[in-house]
């Protein structure tokens, strides 16, 4: 078939999508490499000055407290979207009247504006007008334990971790919900007839069944968590309670105009994402070999 | 047994209705909310609003620009679509479709801005967009979204073509079109399904988009919603919870009611994504 190895037609169908793929996602990852060699506050000339700003970086404790702060922020959004994911998915994959209706309501807080969901949190939190959460503990009888939740640096950043991985369990479970029902009946009928039931069949059947889409969700999961922005930016507090490495490089580029130093953040979220992603890999492929 | 089994039933349905709950009750909550006047919202904030006064939502139309913000984020979204359908339809075509021997890594090196952070494209595109004075426009909020949904949007398209029989294709090439033809008479409409699917998961994305638009936008007349919705918020925390109520609901319901009629698509898109590729 020569018309369908046709190089220049392969090119006119190619180019396009390449060249814009390359100019807004390539060229930008190299020229921030660039950057973060160069000391930039975007008047004077840039200048050359080696590996000064990831030394600056690492003697940096707000940097590293940041770090600090997107791990918690990591386990928690991590825990709720995949675990609490995987628990819905679950729960729904026995449901047999009604299960597409569920499936689509679950997942109706993921296409809500990010910041309709950050302002609905934080007058959740409010303690000034007493907000939803803290009416709530009023009703139940603990009013003791009342809380300005934002603002209080002790709980600050679980409450700007919560709405982030509430918003998409819905999108997780519909991965794991479309996985789960995709196991061939006869598996399952197999295993029943064997004495399965129950939790072991969700243990040694339906878990190993889904083990690749469990990877992959978790390195989607945990990579979107490192670099999680938008609702830790939009109600976190000033200072450094909740302060993430996504939030702390936005606010060194477009705050302070360290174009320099907050580029060499950037490509540490680069890395930092990368590390992630062959953990996951290692950590699964290890298991895989146990079995 | 029977008695067991229908317990438990009922109990599962009671465990899935009470994350129902969980999952939609904010939403409705903040609907309800958008109904009532500032002193009911802290008198009777779980009541159902005691009369549907649209006194908020006037005053949202009066005093802000959400009219206008909803304008830019829908001429916005649908250049975006319409370049991300075009693009990632065509690419995906000649990389499953054609034969070329670069196909298969250049399907993975696409594959791969699944991965890359977008904060690490915010300053370079700053800068860039400051020299050729594209800081507050359109392109400057189109131009990324499109080249990091093409890698989601192209492995969609890919693993449909992959159903599309060769035969038809070769039939096509000997009753003489030619590859533009095949394409475009042939292969596109079998696609329709897919292009919905694709369209519906970006139209998500980018109508929510909030990093790009605050960071290339500052100006009222080129601001999207996700970033107009943040001047409801009084500088010291003295916000009009009422308004920003009806704000933040007039600007989801347009993709609230997108979702409902077509989330048989976003489910497929979501579940392909990860499920097949």
């Amino acid at each position: 078939m020569n018309v369908l190895k046709d190089k220049k037609a392969w090119l006119i169908f190619i180019l396009p999508a390449l060249i814009f793929y390359l100019g807004t996602v390539f060229v930008p990852i190299i020229q921030s490499l660039k950057y973060s060699f160069q000391q930039w506050n975007g008047i004077q000339e840039p200048a050359y000055i080696g590996f000064d700003n990831y030394i600056a970086m690492f003697k940096d404790s707000y940097f590293w407290n940041s770090v600090q702060n997107n791990l918690v922020y990591v386990v928690i959004v991590v825990f709720m979207q995949v675990f609490i994911g995987l628990f819905f998915a679950l729960m729904l994959s026995y449901v047999t009247k009604g299960a597409g209706i569920f499936r689509t309501l679950y997942y109706l807080p993921a296409v809500v504006v990010t910041v309709a969901i950050a302002q609905m949190f934080r007058n959740f939190y409010s303690l000034q007008p007493l907000g939803l959460l803290n009416m709530f503990l009023d009703w139940v009888g603990l009013s003791h334990l009342q809380s300005a939740w934002l603002s209080n640096p002790h709980t600050a950043l679980i409450a700007v971790s919560i709405p982030e991985g509430w918003r998409f369990i819905g999108m997780y479970m519909v991965i794991f919900y479309a996985a789960l029902i995709a196991i061939p009946k006869e598996i399952e009928e197999a295993a029943t007839i064997d004495g399965v039931s129950g939790w072991q069949l969700i243990r040694y059947i339906k878990l190993p069944s889904i083990m690749h889409v469990l990877s992959l969700s978790l390195i989607m999961c945990t990579t979107g968590a490192l670099r999680g922005f938008d609702i830790p930016y939009i109600i976190g507090v000033p200072g450094s309670a909740t302060e993430l490495v996504t939030t702390y490089m936005y606010k060194q580029a477009f705050s302070t105009i360290q174009y320099g130093y907050g580029s060499s953040i950037a490509v540490f979220i680069v890395i930092e994402s990368l590390l992630a992603v062959l953990l996951i890999r290692a950590i699964f492929n290890s298991r895989k070999g146990d079995a | 047994m029977l008695a067991t089994k229908k317990l438990s039933s009922s109990l599962l349905y009671i465990l899935v209705i009470a994350i129902l709950l969980i999952q939609i009750y904010p939403v409705v909550w903040l609907m309800l909310s958008s109904f009532k006047s500032s002193i009911e919202l802290t008198t009777q904030p779980f009541a159902m609003p005691s009369s549907w006064s649209f006194e908020n939502y006037a005053s949202v139309f009066r005093e802000s620009s959400l009219l206008l913000y909803i304008k830019n984020t829908a001429i916005v979204t649908f250049a975006c679509l319409a370049l991300i359908i075009f693009l990632s339809a065509t690419a995906g075509f000649a990389l499953v479709k054609m034969i070329n021997r670069l196909n298969s890594k250049l399907l993975l090196f696409f594959t791969i801005g699944i991965m890359i952070p977008i904060q690490v494209t915010l300053i370079p595109l700053f800068i860039m967009y400051k020299d050729y004075g594209l800081l507050n426009s359109y392109p400057a909020l189109i131009l990324p979204q499109v080249g990091f949904a093409l890698p989601l949007s192209i492995l969609i398209f890919t693993s449909f073509y992959r159903y599309v029989p060769g035969e038809l294709l070769e039939a096509a090439v000997i009753d003489g079109c030619n590859i533009y033809q095949v394409f475009f008479r042939i292969v596109s409409p079998l696609t329709i399904n897919t292009t919905i699917t694709v369209a519906s998961i970006n139209f998500i994305f980018i109508w929510n988009d909030f990093v790009f638009s605050n960071t290339f936008t500052n100006d009222k007349a080129y601001k999207t919603i996700a970033v107009g919705l943040q001047e409801f918020i009084g500088a010291f925390g003295a916000t009009d919870w009422g308004q920003t109520f009806a704000a933040i609901s007039i600007s989801i319901i347009p993709i609230i009611v997108t979702y409902l009629f077509l989330n048989k698509y976003v489910m497929a898109g979501v579940s392909d994504g990860a499920v097949k590729g």
